[in-house]
């Protein structure tokens, strides 16, 4: 302004007094600075001299003018904002949206002019006076004065949601604008857009999603449904991501997964046809894992998904195992519950994000209902027998292995182990000495397998069958090495198991006359052994052996037959005699009449091994009938194995019998363990006494609490315990 | 360009180039100093950034109607030596005659420096 001439006349403090005394110096410089934002307003500032403004508003300010211009500015700015918002709401239908954001455009621009004219006054008076700088007063005075006016806020609220709408059903819009038109209001402040366009877009959008969402239930399937939420959700986020502000997209797809998931939750699972049971019976794997991750958003979403997969498999589960059907073939029903598991794992790896608590909800169901069928544990042993005996023939090592170890996980949800344990002694048994192991690795392998699950003790009966074997071969080759000397060129050639009892199953001593050749090797083997081990009883299990036998029959062909001990010695008795009635049979061989008869259909009555000829031909076997040798035998084959009594699933009284003697193997199970317990406890309650012992027996079975205070009050009488004398409920360990 | 701030040079070549600001003191004497060194002040920094299009970002000159020659000599020179030396690592003392040095806050306070 005047600055020249006080430079000269005062040095240290220039221009101040001339000013101040220049009453006019505020209205002049305001003029100046008026004149100016009008100009930068029509964006026309190219003739104005920044410094020159700067400097104004730096004198004004320096001259405690500040207030005073702030008040100016503001009204000033006002007045621009009247006159933009005149026009704004003069613009038609759609230009209204664009008008807005010229205006608002233009609004910027200007005012971070002003804004660096006046910095002066940004950095001193306004942070020493707490107020707005210029650039938020700026926006503030818009949104207030635009953004908020009554007539605008409204219509642009409405017009961005009918655009948003539109788009909704498929309209394209003008995304850009939409975009430029949530960022302004992201500018005024996260508040601004929260409560000017988050909130009721929030409500617009849970409505017309609640409308859609009621509208497909009624006409669509479950796994339509569930694409048509994912592409809804997809296309809100990638909406947000568009023009909305980031945030948003949690709320939004909150919205919707509360809309259309969440409240229809029930009913789309359990929709009939396509829900998830159906889903889950047709390995829809892309459905269940749309489902899946759909429902993961939803509270409780995959609870319930879990439950009624874990009610369905235990009810499918329960079905079979209780199916009378099913009961007939042990292999097959084992087989089906492995598939069963086979498929549940599949749906869980792919679909259900191998989730760990899928994963468990599977096995409890399958440990619910496998334990619904006592017989279970004899199937699951049944079903390896099989797969042992057919082992090599069928498939590879390493299939075997993968089946086994299936097995396995069938056998860690059976409560009752110690059955299994019984049954699959006995059937290895079998297999043993019938010599129908088809593999022997296979066979350590399962036992190493049962041993890693339940330790040395489950095993050791096991492990002991085995080495019994190794050492009765050993002992028959001593037997033949020591015998050169002894005349056994003649007599027939045996191989003697010699069994530790308590090691094997034990089976009752039916022995039955033999024939006297093999009498006579078998009393050389005896003497030999007692001979070598001194103080054993050696006896002959008659029942469990078997026997290669040559014959010449009537019309000259000659066959060597692969038969049973019990067959052997009928068919012997046919050297000397032509016919015979079955109680000479039975007279002569003293062979218990079961297990006669059994032998006999199988010689007689087998279709293309009859060896024997029944009269009369009827399927059962009476006293007086008579059999003689079969004369027209014939077979392609030179070796001919008769039936031999496979290893067979239970009748009924045996299956009685089995289960006694394991609840009887149990007593003194469920003994050692309260002992245990009351060693270490001294005192305890008889609460906490059934608790521990069930936890520490769990591992092979689940004891009954009937059983287990029987126990405890077997080992009171035998005072091993005592009841408190003051509280009965009590129990203390005496020794 | 050092030099050239260093002396009275009353009138330098006109350079209108990004690389250069001229800055004219009361009496019409003109400094070419680097944008950069300008940018020191947070004021001329401002001027020069504006989007407006105010003159002096279109003719590359500012006017300090009120800040005397041997003054905005001393600035133009506290420009550089605040470039070279406000990183820190070596200092140097920046001399300031004492019968200048209230012109010189006031001006100081004017530019934002």
């Amino acid at each position: 302004m005047n600055n020249q001439k006080k430079r000269a006349s005062a040095r240290i403090e220039p221009f101040r007094h001339r000013v101040e005394t220049d009453p006019k110096f505020f209205d002049k410089s305001w003029r100046k600075l008026h004149d100016a934002i009008r100009e930068i307003y029509k964006q026309n500032a190219s003739g104005l001299s920044f410094e020159e403004l700067y400097r104004t508003a730096y004198n004004m300010v320096l001259h405690k003018f500040g207030s005073k211009l702030y008040e100016k500015l503001t009204e000033n700015l006002k007045e621009h904002l009247e006159e933009m918002r005149a026009s704004v709401e003069a613009a038609q239908g759609g230009l209204f949206l664009e008008e807005l954001q010229r205006k608002w455009d233009d609004h910027n621009k200007a005012l971070s002019m002003i804004r660096d004219i006046l910095m002066y006054m940004d950095r001193t008076y306004i942070p020493t006076n707490h107020k707005t700088a210029v650039f938020d007063l700026g926006l503030e005075l818009w949104r207030d004065t635009i953004v908020r006016f009554p007539m605008i806020q409204g219509r642009l609220l409405d017009t961005l949601l009918e655009l948003i709408h539109r788009e909704r059903t498929g309209e394209v819009i003008n995304r850009c604008l939409m975009r430029s038109s949530t960022k302004m209001l992201m500018d005024l402040g996260s508040s601004v857009y929260q409560d000017d366009f988050e909130r009721p877009f929030l409500e617009v959008s849970a409505s017309f999603y609640s409308g859609e969402s009621q509208q497909f239930i009624e006409c669509c399937a479950c796994g339509e449904y569930l694409k048509q939420a994912e592409r809804r959700l997809s296309e809100e986020s990638e909406r947000v991501s568009q023009y909305m502000d980031v945030k948003t997209n949690e709320k939004i797809t909150a919205v919707v997964v509360k809309e259309m998931l969440a409240n229809h939750m029930q009913r789309l699972i359990l929709m009939e046809n396509s829900g998830l049971v159906n889903m889950l019976v047709e390995d829809k794997y892309e459905d269940l894992s749309r489902m899946y991750t759909l429902f993961n958003h939803v509270p409780d979403g995959l609870t319930t998904i879990r439950n009624v997969m874990m009610s369905h498999i235990k009810d499918t589960g329960k079905s079979l195992v209780t199916d009378p059907e099913r009961l007939r073939d042990p292999v097959d029903f084992v087989q089906r519950l492995l598939n069963e598991k086979d498929k549940y794992d599949n749906i869980i790896n792919v679909s259900f994000n191998n989730d760990k608590s899928f994963l468990n909800a599977l096995n409890s169901s399958f440990e619910h209902f496998i334990n619904l069928n006592t017989r279970s544990p004899e199937f699951i042993s049944l079903f390896v027998d099989d797969k042992l005996r057919k082992g090599v023939k069928e498939a590879n090592e390493d299939d075997l292995e993968t089946v086994l170890d299936k097995v396995m996980m069938l056998f860690r949800y059976l409560q009752e182990k110690d059955l299994f344990e019984k049954y699959y002694k006995q059937h290895l048994a079998k297999r043993l000495l019938s010599g129908k192991a088809a593999s022997d690795d296979s066979e350590r392998s399962m036992l190493v397998k049962l041993k890693t699950e339940c330790g040395y003790q489950f095993t050791s009966k096991l492990e002991g069958m085995f080495t019994d074997l190794k050492t009765s071969e050993d002992t028959t080759q001593g037997f033949y090495a020591s015998a050169t000397s002894l005349d056994l060129v003649d007599a027939p050639t045996i191989s003697v198991q010699i069994l530790t009892t308590g090691s094997w199953p034990t089976q009752p001593c039916n022995t039955c006359n033999l024939p006297p050749e093999i009498i006579a090797v078998s009393e050389k083997f005896r003497a030999y052994y007692l001979g070598t081990h001194n103080g054993r009883r050696l006896t002959w299990q008659t029942n469990m052996g078997h026997a290669d036998i040559k014959a010449t029959f009537g019309n000259g062909s000659k066959h060597e037959l692969n038969v049973s001990t019990y067959q052997m010695c009928v068919l012997m008795l046919f050297n000397s005699s032509d016919a015979l009635t079955y109680r000479e049979i039975e007279q002569s061989t003293a062979i218990p009449a079961a297990d006669l008869k059994r032998c006999l259909q199988s010689l007689a009555l087998v279709k293309g091994k009859q060896v024997l000829r029944k009269e009369p031909m009827s399927r059962d076997i009476a006293d007086d009938d008579s059999f003689c040798v079969n004369d027209k035998f014939t077979s392609k084959l030179f070796k001919v194995k008769i039936g031999t009594v496979v290893a067979q699933k239970e009748t009924d009284p045996e299956k009685l019998e089995t289960r006694q003697r394991v609840e009887e193997d149990r007593k003194p199970q469920i003994e050692a363990a309260i002992v245990r317990i009351m060693k270490s406890r001294r005192v305890l309650d008889h609460n906490s006494i059934m608790t521990e012992v069930t936890k520490q027996l769990q591992p092979r079975f689940l004891p009954n609490p009937v059983v287990i205070k029987k126990r405890i009050e077997s080992l009171i009488e035998r005072e091993f315990l005592e009841r408190d004398k003051t509280d009965r409920k009590m129990y203390r360990y005496l020794a | 360009m050092l030099g050239k701030g260093d002396h009275h040079q009353p009138q330098e070549e006109e350079e209108d180039t990004g690389g250069v600001v001229k800055l004219i003191s009361a009496e019409g004497f003109e400094f070419v100093i680097d944008k950069k060194a300008a940018m020191v002040s947070n004021t001329l920094r401002n001027m020069l950034t504006s989007p407006g299009g105010f003159s002096e970002t279109r003719q590359g000159e500012v006017r300090f109607p009120e800040i005397p020659t041997h003054i905005l000599e001393k600035i133009c020179q506290y420009f550089y030596w605040s470039l070279h030396y406000s990183s820190g690592k070596e200092t140097a003392e920046f001399p300031i005659e004492p019968e200048i040095t209230l012109e010189l806050m006031m001006a100081a306070n004017y530019l934002d420096t």
